[in-house]
């Protein structure tokens, strides 16, 4: 038992980027589980990726503004392509899906086999490294989750797939940069999962309900001295137990 | 409940006892959690940050990495970017102005020597090449002698108060280790110009220091993992020069190395590398003790 990590100013901003992962997330990840295509966004994360690889290839550096519109633009043509196939091919679009997310994920080895350094940094995006956040990482994260929201629930009347599609990838494509592939699986998936037979306030519960896995998991982290993301995205798997039994009873 | 309340008591006794005195000493790697402890002895509180079973080069992110980093008094580290991928994040998200890079609190061991192959021009598609050269410093014993002189001078700037005490741990490890130096270089007298394939260029000073070659990698860039195509060429070139051994660390896989071993014949030998890295390598001492007696062990097969 390790009492020392237990401490706010250590813990703090990594919570603060759980909840706003969250906040996006589990209304998204309703939606995912509504349209049963579950793995929409590790391919749509895979395909960010790739962006990123390429574009640092090319010269960019990690981090700069140029990478980030490089890794959203990437992610938001392959979420449109997506959308497509949703279209056109309705009945074997998670298989479609599936496909996209190996073949993204074999080219970015390809592309890396030649680069060392991208190896680690893709390593970060993809398995994330949610400790290290700082609070003025949390400041561009939080206007996108305002944003994604603001249209999410502004547009809520009129809703049109495609808008889906290209809210899910905004998400999607930050959040991952900051938390790693895993733990956006994990938030968008078990708390939706958990309050899904909920027909009032499932937004709410879905929020408490990761919440509590990301507080449960970043403490265990701190006194178990366990790798952050990790951590969480098991202990996120208890609350959502615990949600779901009581919301089928 | 009783004995939760106990042990939660404990905790807070812990929590509560007045900080020692100790200079609190975060190290990267274990060889200088040792080097520390050589110099320091009990003045010092020593954690470090990684094990002789893990990859330097990227660490997973843990809370009490942050914990321990803002108690830290010292960090010290090798630098020359072997660290890159973390320990810049570390020192920001701890923030602790004692440990930042300038301060006194900031040991970077390659700083103290000359390192080997500093490239003349940077580029990328060259492999996991570090602009401050080869960051595998510790495996030359000369090198440790001037880190260990100017880690003591470190520590007196830090904590004046044990000045003599730091210069008599200092005088009695160099004494020591200038025997060792010795006899370890009589024992490696057959290992002289002898010619060895490395996983990664792990072992250049050791190399160095004992007159011994890399012909080649196992890794076709640094940092790159091995791949087939490679490892035939390799082949190839063990048909026509023969190595006399392949070297890697623990924490690197064995397969690419035991491959080559099968096909050539050549024996594939797993070194300490650092302190930990195996059960005689329990000191800085035990760590050149094993490195060499397994490297002798290997060509009298």
């Amino acid at each position: 038992m390790n009492w020392s990590g237990l401490d706010i100013s250590i813990l703090g901003p990594a919570f603060l980027a759980g909840l706003l992962v969250l906040s996006t997330h589990v209304p998204l990840g309703r939606e995912v589980l509504r349209r049963g295509i579950i793995f929409l966004d590790l391919a749509v994360a895979q395909i960010a990726g790739l962006g990123v690889i390429i574009a640092y290839n090319l010269g960019w550096e990690f981090g700069s503004w140029q990478i980030q519109i490089i890794a959203m633009s990437a992610a938001l043509a392959g979420a449109g392509f997506l959308y497509w196939c949703e279209k056109r091919w309705t009945d074997i679009q998670e298989a479609i899906i599936g496909c996209v997310f190996v073949l993204a994920a074999c080219a970015g080895i390809l592309v890396l086999s030649s680069n060392p350094h991208g190896g680690e940094e893709l390593k970060v995006l993809l398995a994330g490294q949610i400790l290290w956040v700082g609070y003025a990482q949390l400041i561009p994260m939080a206007m996108v989750s305002v944003l994604v929201l603001a249209l999410w629930f502004g547009l809520r009347t009129k809703r049109h797939p495609l808008l889906f599609y290209g809210l899910f990838a905004v998400a999607v494509t930050s959040s991952v940069q900051l938390v790693g592939v895993y733990l956006v699986f994990a938030s968008l998936i078990i708390p939706a999962l958990a309050v899904r037979r909920l027909t009032t306030k499932a937004l709410q519960y879905g929020f408490i309900t990761g919440a509590v896995g990301y507080g449960l998991g970043l403490s265990l982290s701190a006194l178990m001295d366990w790798p952050s993301g990790a951590t969480i995205v098991l202990a996120l798997v208890l609350p959502g137990i615990v949600v779901a039994s009581l919301v089928s009873k | 409940m009783r004995t939760f309340r106990r042990l939660l008591a404990a905790c807070l006794l812990v929590v509560a006892l007045p900080s020692q005195a100790a200079l609190q000493i975060f190290a990267c790697e274990p060889e200088w959690a040792s080097l520390s402890e050589e110099l320091g002895g009990e003045k010092v509180k020593i954690y470090s940050a990684t094990t002789a079973k893990q990859d330097v080069h990227s660490i997973q992110a843990r809370p009490s990495l942050i914990a321990r980093m803002r108690k830290a008094d010292l960090v010290i580290c090798t630098g020359a970017e072997l660290e890159a991928g973390w320990l810049p994040l570390l020192l920001q998200r701890a923030s602790n102005r004692k440990v930042q890079p300038g301060q006194p609190g900031y040991f970077m061991a390659a700083e103290q020597v000359e390192r080997l192959d500093v490239p003349q021009v940077l580029d990328r598609s060259m492999g996991d090449i570090h602009s401050g050269g080869n960051p595998h410093i510790h495996l030359d014993p000369h090198r440790l002698q001037k880190i260990a002189k100017s880690l003591a001078q470190r520590l007196t700037q830090i904590d004046t108060t044990n000045k003599t005490y730091y210069q008599n741990r200092l005088n009695d490890f160099q004494t020591r280790w200038q025997i060792a130096i010795q006899r370890w270089q009589q024992q490696a007298e057959p290992l002289k110009g002898l010619t060895v394939v490395a996983h990664h260029k792990d072992w250049r000073y050791l190399l160095d220091w004992l007159g011994m070659q890399e012909v080649a990698t196992l890794e076709p860039k640094p940092g790159l993992p091995p791949n087939p195509s490679h490892l035939a060429g390799l082949k190839k070139q063990m048909d026509k020069q023969r190595a006399t051994m392949i070297l890697r660390t623990g924490y690197q896989q064995a397969r690419p190395s035991e491959w080559l071993s099968d096909k050539t014949g050549i024996p594939a030998v797993q070194l300490p590398y650092t302190v930990g890295g195996s059960n005689a390598a329990s000191d800085l001492f035990g760590l050149f003790e094993d490195t060499l007696a397994l490297m002798l062990k290997a060509i009298n097969q």
